[in-house]
């Protein structure tokens, strides 16, 4: 079935060997397809492992048995009958105006208290966002872009994403929707109100139950655009779900946000840099100490910035000093930096989607810290990489995550590429999505000349592993 | 081990190919001690204050004598001189003992002729025959070539089972042409799936490896055991014998440039006698970042001017330097800009080089700087710095040329970034972008200090995201 190939995903993987190799550069070997097994038996999650390339034509048969066997196998994956099973048919309805409370509830509203009460316990209202508790003038309670409703929610979708309503309704976003369309678990109906009044008239029983599905062609034109959701992000959205993780979206979803009441005083526009230390002795007894104890130290000092030498011409007693010395360049220090505020974003780049590993215990009512925080990038509207401030702002509005843990305190390399904010830039260029991980690494932080061992390993073992270093 | 793979399976090769490996292999030369070579990172002489110890007056004597002797008489810094190249807007060190000190003390410039030491003139010995021993070009070269034969040799074995494969379809066809479903290498469509995983295994240079160690011991003992191991051999394994005239044509090379040494060796020694001074037509070139640092950072270098004959103060240097940051340089009398980009590569590599890393040119990756930990000889390069200019001030954005001027100054497409990332993941380095915020024009300003202080820089560290690796 479709969610097996997600659980086989989502099944840790036990093999080792399999971490190493690098499936998204490679070129699928579809005969692999029909060794799966997860066809047969969806309980064993190990992924096959891949042969060697060709790397080019030869006249051997063998080669043209291999060809053709692989383009069989992917055949037979595609031609695989892909069974919905009636009882598991999920339906959903769209609704082109927002939420709105079922039409024959109102009256009866008292009476669903009970089953509401009931139903909070197993999915209660998600709310994800504060935006989301305000409630629209409709008090169903969810959010206003959801559009799609599924009146009977069942299976393991509902755990991760909609958010249900008074009436035990799960209301889907546009883009959740459209990707349990695409993967055919879900059956979209067009409302009653757009396929002709008549029937509404008639009798209550057509609104549960409209007969005209939805084509995916105009699921896409109904959805795409909607609330937000442009092609670029919804390429992110499915890509990324498919692969196992959990999207929700990110307070910077929409373009316009109201300016919040902090001061502007206090917002960002104040530039805070390290000063270098040479700068920072102060006037008074202790300076003074400080001057006598330098010229005892350094008794022939000519250092001068205006002209040089910086390091002075008179007897260094170490190298640390002279390095101190030399410190003349500011630098950006993220853990001094201002307070993040989301309004100094400019709308390209913010924070779209939070990102949770499937292994990420998640609970749709109470999310998580993410593990990663996505902005879309589409690079027809944005030609060239962002500028040091439209970047520098988005780092900004992630909290503050610098290195920490007895590894990250050994491994200098490692403090510097996992850095101390970091964001990932999925920049979609016409549909191919590729991910960046920008991380603010502060070099300035890590005083090489400080570090009392060297490089870890020695260049020949390094090379030996395999590298093309040079 | 495929079951394809046409190499010669005598039992030894199972036996173990790491422990026959060892000896075959020649005993590399011991390395030079870098960590003696290059124990000072600058350089600048130290004279640390001797220790004291509170319990042990005699400390507190030697801390004063040190003093006293320090004042009497100061140690001299060494300052080095070099010229400035206005022609190639390159500063040159031709004095022997300040290439040698400014290349193992902090690793400045390159050689002229060489990739990044100066080694022309031991390559040069080497070459005559008056030296021992490999110079790290040499090494470098040798290690190429064998890699390229190795590739040959996977090639060839490739050819080889190809050829093989060729063969027995011929002979399946033939035998098959009565019974199709007997022939072995066209199995069912279905069916391939996993014998054809198996069997599509590829020559790893590893395996080209292990069957070049096979050929070079079946042929030392056809050597040693002359003609009745040759005949013994021939029987087992056929292959074999086809193998080894091509091992010995592959092996040729190698050998060859010894054998044509040796007699040249002869020659030159010869020669050493008559003319012992070998002149040393290389020197070292620092570039205008690494010399304006040694000048005015360090204070270890006076740059001549080469038509006056005169030192050129740090003052003019300065200017000079930024003037010939553009191509053609400009004039010395047109106003100087704050986004040149000698300014803008200079606060760089002053930056990461008052951290303590050593800054070299990154130009081979396709990025402006790389940044090694003590030095190239001790580890790789692990981070490579692009630097992007920044127009943040509000100078920049006043006028509509001027935030014109500033977008295209520092745009930089995707395909750019994409490339150079890609690049850097290839050879196994950090891609940093360093961003460095261009302040707004100021009046002319002898303070070299408080123009550098103007700047300012910030890093991101760029790295691809895999959603298939991050997964756990």
């Amino acid at each position: 079935m479709a969610d097996a190939d997600e659980d086989a995903i989502r099944a840790p993987s036990n093999n080792p060997a399999q971490i190493e190799t690098d499936l998204s550069d490679e070129t699928q070997d579809f005969r692999l397809l029909s060794h799966l097994n997860f066809l047969s038996d969806p309980s064993s999650g190990s992924l096959p492992r891949r042969g060697e390339k060709d790397f080019e034509p030869n006249p051997t048969e063998f080669q043209a048995d291999v060809l053709s066997a692989s383009r069989q196998a992917m055949h037979n994956a595609l031609a695989y009958p892909r069974i919905h099973n009636p009882k598991n048919q999920i339906v959903g309805i769209y609704a082109p105006e927002g939420p709105t409370p079922p039409p024959q509830v109102i009256g009866e509203s008292l009476k669903t208290v009970d089953e509401q009460q009931k139903s909070t316990e197993s999915a209660p209202p998600a709310q994800s966002k504060p935006e989301s508790i305000k409630p629209d003038g409709k008090g169903v309670g969810v959010s206003p872009e959801t559009c799609v409703y599924v009146p009977t929610p069942k299976g393991q979708y509902f755990k991760t994403m909609g958010q249900a309503d008074r009436w035990n309704r799960v209301w889907l976003l546009p883009e959740e929707a459209l990707y349990l369309l695409e993967r055919g678990s879900l059956d979209i109906r067009w409302p009653s109100s757009l396929i002709g009044s008549d029937s509404n008239s008639e009798s209550g029983v057509s609104t549960d139950e409209p007969s005209i599905p939805m084509s995916l062609q105009a699921a896409y034109a109904c959805f795409i655009g909607r609330a937000g959701l442009t092609l670029e992000r919804f390429s992110v959205y499915t890509g990324l779900r498919r692969l196992g993780y959990m999207l929700i979206r990110a307070p910077g979803w929409h373009d316009s946000i109201e300016q919040s009441e902090t001061a502007p005083a206090t917002s960002g526009t104040q530039k805070t840099a390290t000063q270098p230390p040479s700068a920072q002795r102060g006037p008074g007894l202790a300076g003074i100490f400080g001057r006598v104890f330098q010229w005892i130290h350094d008794p022939m000092s000519t250092a001068s910035t205006t002209a040089g030498p910086v390091a002075g011409l008179g007897i260094h007693r170490n190298y640390a000093d002279v390095y101190r010395k030399l410190a003349l360049i500011p630098w950006y220090d993220p853990v001094t930096a201002p307070e993040p505020h989301l309004d100094d974003t400019t709308p390209p780049f913010r924070i779209v989607f939070h990102v949770y590993k499937p292994s990420t215990t998640f609970k749709k009512t109470a999310p998580p810290p993410p593990d990663f925080r996505i902005a879309v990038l589409s690079t027809r509207d944005q030609t060239s990489f962002p500028t040091l401030s439209q970047l520098g702002a988005l780092l900004e509005s992630t909290p503050l995550d610098p290195p920490r843990g007895d590894k990250m305190d050994r491994l200098l390399y490692m403090r510097l590429r996992h850095g101390y904010r970091h964001v990932i830039l999925a920049v979609v260029d016409q549909g191919v999505v590729s991910y960046l991980r920008v991380a603010d690494s502060a070099f300035g932080k890590e005083k090489l000349y400080e570090a009392k061992n060297g490089p870890s390993g020695t260049k020949r073992n390094r090379f030996s592993h395999g590298s093309k270093r040079r | 081990m495929s079951k394809t793979a046409p190499e010669p399976s005598t039992p030894s090769s199972q036996a173990g190919p790491v422990q026959e490996k060892s000896p075959t292999r020649a005993p590399r030369p011991p390395r030079p001690n870098y960590k003696h070579i290059h124990r000072f990172p600058l350089p600048l002489s130290v004279h640390p204050v001797p220790p004291v110890i509170p319990h042990n007056p005699l400390s507190i004597i030697s801390v004063v004598l040190s003093y006293l002797t320090f004042l009497v008489s100061p140690p001299r810094q060494e300052v080095y001189s070099a010229y400035f190249d206005s022609a190639t807007s390159s500063v040159h060190v031709t004095d022997e003992k300040a290439i040698r000190a400014l290349w193992e003390r902090g690793f400045f410039g390159k050689g002229s002729l060489s990739r990044s030491q100066p080694s022309w003139l031991e390559r040069e010995k080497k070459r005559r025959g008056l030296l021992g021993g490999n110079t790290s070009e040499e090494v470098t070269r040798k290690r190429r070539s064998e890699r390229r034969e190795l590739k040959l040799e996977r090639a060839r074995m490739e050819k080889l089972a190809i050829e093989e494969r060729l063969k027995t379809e011929a002979a399946a066809r033939e035998s098959g042409a009565v019974s199709d479903d007997q022939s072995a290498p066209t199995t069912p469509a279905n069916g391939t799936a996993n014998g054809a995983a198996t069997t599509t295994e590829k020559f790893s240079l590893k395996k080209a490896k292990e069957a070049r160690l096979q050929e070079s011991r079946n042929l030392a003992q056809t050597d040693n055991s002359a003609v009745p191991a040759d005949s013994s051999l021939k029987p087992t394994n056929g292959k074999t014998v086809r193998f080894s005239p091509v091992v010995q044509e592959t092996k040729f090379p190698s050998d060859s440039t010894v054998a044509l040494q040796s007699p040249e060796a002869i020659v030159a020694g010869d020669d050493a006698d008559d003319e012992p001074a070998l002149q040393n037509e290389e020197h070292l070139q620092l570039s205008n970042e690494e010399a304006f640092f040694l000048v005015y950072a360090l204070g270890v270098l006076r740059v001549y001017d080469p038509e006056q004959n005169t030192v050129i103060p740090t003052s003019s240097l300065f200017p000079l330097l930024r003037h010939h940051s553009f191509y053609p340089p400009r004039a010395t009398s047109s106003e100087l800009q704050p986004d040149d980009p000698f300014m803008i590569s200079y606060a760089v590599y002053h930056h990461f080089r008052s951290l303590g890393w050593v800054v070299r040119s990154g130009v081979k990756f396709g990025t402006d700087y790389l940044l090694y930990n003590r030095g190239p000889v001790f580890s790789h390069a692990e981070f490579a710095i692009a630097v992007i200019p920044s127009y943040e001030h509000p100078y920049w954005k006043d006028t509509e040329e001027r935030r014109e001027y500033a977008a295209s100054k520092q745009a930089r497409s995707w395909w750019w970034l994409h490339c150079v990332n890609r690049v850097q993941a290839q050879v196994l380095k950090s891609l940093v972008l360093c961003y460095v915020e261009v302040p707004p024009p100021a009046g002319f300003s002898d303070d070299i200090g408080a123009a550098l202080g103007r700047y300012r820089i910030r890093e991101f560290l760029i790295r691809r995201w895999v959603p298939n690796r991050s997964r756990d």
